[in-house]
């Protein structure tokens, strides 16, 4: 009997131990650069950023490979990666940061957020702090999000000659959207 | 006579490089992302190999590989579809935490049906780098990538 409870209680433990952090590495980021007044779309999306989320603590990260960023004009890759974002010498964006109100959700059972992310973003090299709002939907265990974020690419050190400053913004809007499963090691 | 010269040698020729020069920007312009399948491999690696190399020298690796057209030999460890109906092609060991992660070229999706979790295929794709993650295990990534049959 005694050895019953101990057994009990460590699957307790371990099931409450599950749960607490969620991950995925296809989460989808899109970077979407399009000026008001340009006829095109200037779009890149990558499909193979990670992210982790810990419920408990409320910390979460992201991270993405410049080189993963796909555009529909190849022109418009090499551009991105060779003059902006020089994704040889800085391969890799990075956000780390917090849920700040994690505590209002319920991870346990289905149903839909709006939460508060503060953190830095890291990109070019340069680090800023940057905070915006994000929808989690709790679903099956999983959890959906999706969050919207508006950088001044000046912050990053990235500059637009003024050749294309009527295609390209001077602000990219980066929209990030992802399946979060439990992570069981 | 002069000023059929002019026509001649002056305007004619530069309306030759003209045409020539909008020609060139329009298709540069419009120049699409080539099909990973017509491409030829610069390296042909098992994803075991690829792994343990970007492991070992990440920086040597990335300047070997990067937007390198690459062949992995490998396990099917497993096979993701994302919401939007992406597939993601993972080979590697199951006993390691190191994997290839091969995004699959959405023209190409239809035939990722052929692959089964388990089995031995070679995927052709570009790399696009190494994302190291202690916790998750850590990723070759490899994007537009088809599978070789």
């Amino acid at each position: 009997m005694k050895n019953f409870f101990v057994a009990a209680i460590t699957v307790l433990v371990a099931m409450t131990g599950f749960g607490q952090k969620y991950f995925t590495k296809g989460a989808q980021i899109n970077f979407d650069a399009t000026s008001p007044s340009s006829p095109e779309k200037i779009e890149g999306i990558n499909r193979t950023a990670t992210c982790v989320v810990d419920t408990k603590t409320g910390n979460m990260q992201f991270a993405a490979l410049m080189k993963g960023f796909g555009f529909e004009r190849a022109l418009m890759e090499e551009h991105f990666n060779e003059n902006y974002v020089e994704s040889d010498k800085y391969p890799k964006a990075e956000f780390k940061g917090e849920i700040k109100n994690s505590d209002k959700v319920d991870f346990t059972k289905d149903g839909t957020y709006t939460v508060k992310i503060k953190g830095k973003l890291t990109m070019h090299g340069e680090s800023k702090d940057v905070e915006t709002d994000a929808k989690l939907t709790m679903q099956n265990g999983k959890i959906k999000a999706t969050a919207e974020l508006s950088v001044l690419l000046s912050d990053y050190k990235i500059s637009i000659p003024g050749l294309v400053a009527d295609k390209v913004s001077k602000t990219a809007k980066i929209t990030v959207s992802c399946l979060l499963e439990p992570f069981k090691s | 006579m002069k000023r059929k010269n002019i026509l001649r040698y002056i305007v004619l020729p530069l309306l030759v490089i003209g045409a020539a020069a909008a020609i060139y920007i329009y298709k540069e312009y419009n120049r699409k992302q080539k099909d990973t399948a017509s491409l030829k491999p610069a390296y042909s690696v098992t994803a075991s190999s690829l792994v343990s190399e970007f492991e070992a020298n990440e920086k040597a690796s990335n300047t070997k590989y990067l937007d390198k057209v690459i062949r992995v030999d490998g396990m099917v460890k497993q096979l993701e579809k994302d919401d939007k109906g992406f597939y993601t092609i993972i080979l590697g060991d199951t006993a390691s935490m190191l994997s290839v992660r091969c995004s699959i070229d959405s023209i190409h999706t239809s035939e990722v049906a052929a692959v089964k979790q388990g089995s031995v295929i070679a995927v052709k794709g570009i790399c696009s780098g190494f994302n190291a993650d202690e916790m998750l295990g850590s990723d070759v990534i490899l994007v537009r990538s088809v599978v070789e049959f």
